[in-house]
């Protein structure tokens, strides 16, 4: 027989889970990783030389640390369709008669969505770091935590739209234009000020444009202040909460039917 | 002990289980019968606490379903009909990871992993990851899960579905193995001869409805007049026939070829009074053959259809 394990340890082994799965499969690391690597070296590295004399900073910097912010963004949107998937398959049955508590599962499958885009994520920091030259290790421990909140709201984000649309077909739709317009509709990739002027406010106070100033002011020095603070925590909570709630309440209700 | 409490579970607007009241006692292999879409699966996914009943309550070794779901969890493994783990991962993976989220201790985890590999024959395999693997031993994994965990409560729903025959006369070795040392087996078929063999009691199950519970033996035995007994006569003696139907237990009488066929209630009890009948009448009796009521018949007889 057993003996009943701690909530700490369920929730470890729930982030484990998704670690084990994420290292089994290397070819999506090493795709995403080479799409960074190109978007960094032969991308942002041409719209430098094209811009060198109308930019007040070098935008392969201000670039690389967007780049970085817009893949974990983009890693941490897969725990909707993780959720999908679990539920085709059966999985989620075999996930919710283990012993663990409901509010406990529902933490760890978010958390391990945030986990396993800051790993995917942290080698390219560290290079970010590198090219940038920034040395600080606590800086970069400092970006990472950063990295970790932000992916944390994005997958209450993205567990809240798999809750909501029931559909496989419309959620792959819904949550491709979720993950276009949080990245691009911010200042992740290009300047608050070169975006149209109907959308800046709305990527003013987007998540993702503030994690990119934060992590800017720390790598690189740029402006940053409570305004992105504010914006980040603001997002983590309202969404981290509702995707949690709304999983809580699917599961509790009696699963998805 | 596990209570069902008048136990409904309704989706939209299919009753897949109706007003099920029954119990399973501790330590007994509780065969679980009904034909594909009879219920039993919704019934062992309520119990586990996966499904919320839409009406009435299951008790488990004393914790509510509904009220104290983590303890009722905290006691049940299950081996699901179709494999339910993370396919890109291997076969140790699988099971450690089982393992450690069911409480298993490093130790014996490791001890209990490394054994039940070798006993399934999938040690050389282990690191494959499963996708890869063929549909038996895919099975083997699953049913592995519970083996590893050992937990109060074993569930297996079809544990023996695309097994070879050794496979499956190990997996019947190691469920008998789990109650010995003090599971209670919940086993969910729609292999007689599993059921047959595995089960102290079977609940049959038909369109949601428990509709008879009882153990194998008692239930062949309320199938009254069922008992064939095939006496193979050297020359048939027509007069048998009116001789036999004079008997209270027995129900018809007729000779196909050399043969009587006589078609009784306590087969098994009046045989040698049948014989001692035909030698009396001059009979001379070649072979014998007493052919009593299946499992399956029974399970014909109360749901009136017949399995698979």
């Amino acid at each position: 027989m057993s003996t009943k394990p701690s909530p700490l340890f369920v929730l470890w082994v729930l982030i484990e889970r998704d670690l084990r799965t994420l290292i089994r499969s290397p070819w999506i690391l090493i795709n995403r990783t080479a799409f960074f690597l190109i978007q960094l070296f032969v991308f942002a590295a041409l719209v430098t030389k094209m811009t060198l004399s109308s930019l007040p900073f070098n935008y392969f910097d201000f670039y690389s640390v967007g780049a970085v912010v817009s893949t974990i963004t983009s890693i941490a949107f897969i725990i909707g369709a993780d959720l999908f998937e679990e539920e085709e398959m059966g999985l989620l049955d075999y996930l919710l008669s283990l012993p663990l508590g409901h509010s406990l599962f529902v933490l760890g499958r978010a958390l391990g969505g945030a986990v396993r885009g800051l790993i995917y994520t942290a080698p390219m920091m560290v290079l970010v770091a590198y090219v940038d030259g920034y040395s600080s290790p606590v800086g970069v421990l400092g970006s990472w935590l950063v990295l970790f909140v932000l992916a944390t709201g994005i997958s209450g984000l993205s567990i809240t739209l798999a809750m909501v649309i029931r559909n496989e077909n419309r959620f792959d739709v819904v949550i491709a234009m979720a993950e276009l317009a949080t990245v691009r509709v911010s200042a992740a990739i290009y300047p608050l000020y070169y975006i149209p002027a109907a959308i800046q406010p709305v990527a003013a106070y987007s998540p993702v444009t503030a994690t990119s100033d934060l992590i800017r002011g720390i790598v690189l020095g740029f402006p940053t202040g409570l305004t992105d603070v504010t914006t980040l925590v603001l997002f983590v909570a309202v969404f981290f909460g509702l995707g949690s709630a709304f999983l809580f309440r699917k599961i509790e209700g009696g699963r998805f039917e | 002990m596990i209570e069902f409490k008048d136990v409904s579970k309704s989706f939209k607007n299919v009753d897949a289980v109706k007003d099920v009241t029954c119990e399973i006692r501790d330590r007994e292999i509780f065969g679980l019968l009904g034909p594909n879409g009879a219920g039993k699966t919704t019934l062992i996914m309520t119990m586990a606490t996966v499904f919320r009943p839409t009406k009435g309550e299951i008790v488990v070794d004393g914790h509510s379903t509904i009220t104290d779901p983590d303890s009722v969890k905290q006691l049940i493994g299950i081996s699901f009909q179709d494999p339910k783990y993370d396919r890109i991962l291997s076969a140790r993976e699988i099971l450690e990871w089982h393992a450690k989220v069911t409480g298993v201790d490093k130790v014996t985890r490791k001890k209990r992993i490394d054994e039940i590999l070798e006993k399934f024959g999938l040690a050389s395999e282990a690191k494959k990851r499963t996708w890869m693997l063929s549909g038996g031993t895919k099975k083997k994994i699953e049913n592995a899960k519970v083996f590893v965990q050992r937990p109060k409560i074993a569930v297996f729903d079809e544990p023996t579905a695309y097994l070879d025959v050794p496979s499956r006369l190990m997996v019947w070795d190691m469920i008998d193995e789990l109650r010995d040392e003090g599971s209670t087996v919940l086993l969910a078929t729609n292999m007689m001869d599993e059921a047959d063999r595995m089960s102290d009691r079977v609940g049959i199950m038909s369109n949601g409805e428990m509709v008879q519970v009882g153990e194998p033996a008692k239930l062949k035995g309320t199938l009254k007049g069922r008992d064939v007994i095939e006496l193979k006569l050297e020359v048939p003696i027509q007069e048998l026939t009116a001789e036999m139907t004079k008997i209270d237990e027995v129900k018809d009488a007729r000779f196909e070829g050399q043969t009587l066929k006589v078609v009784l209630s306590n087969g098994r009890e009046l045989l040698p009074f049948i014989i001692n009948v035909v030698n009396a009448k001059g009979g001379k009796v070649q072979s014998v053959n007493l052919k009593e009521p299946s499992l399956e018949d029974v399970f014909l007889y109360y749901t009136g259809t017949k399995l698979a």
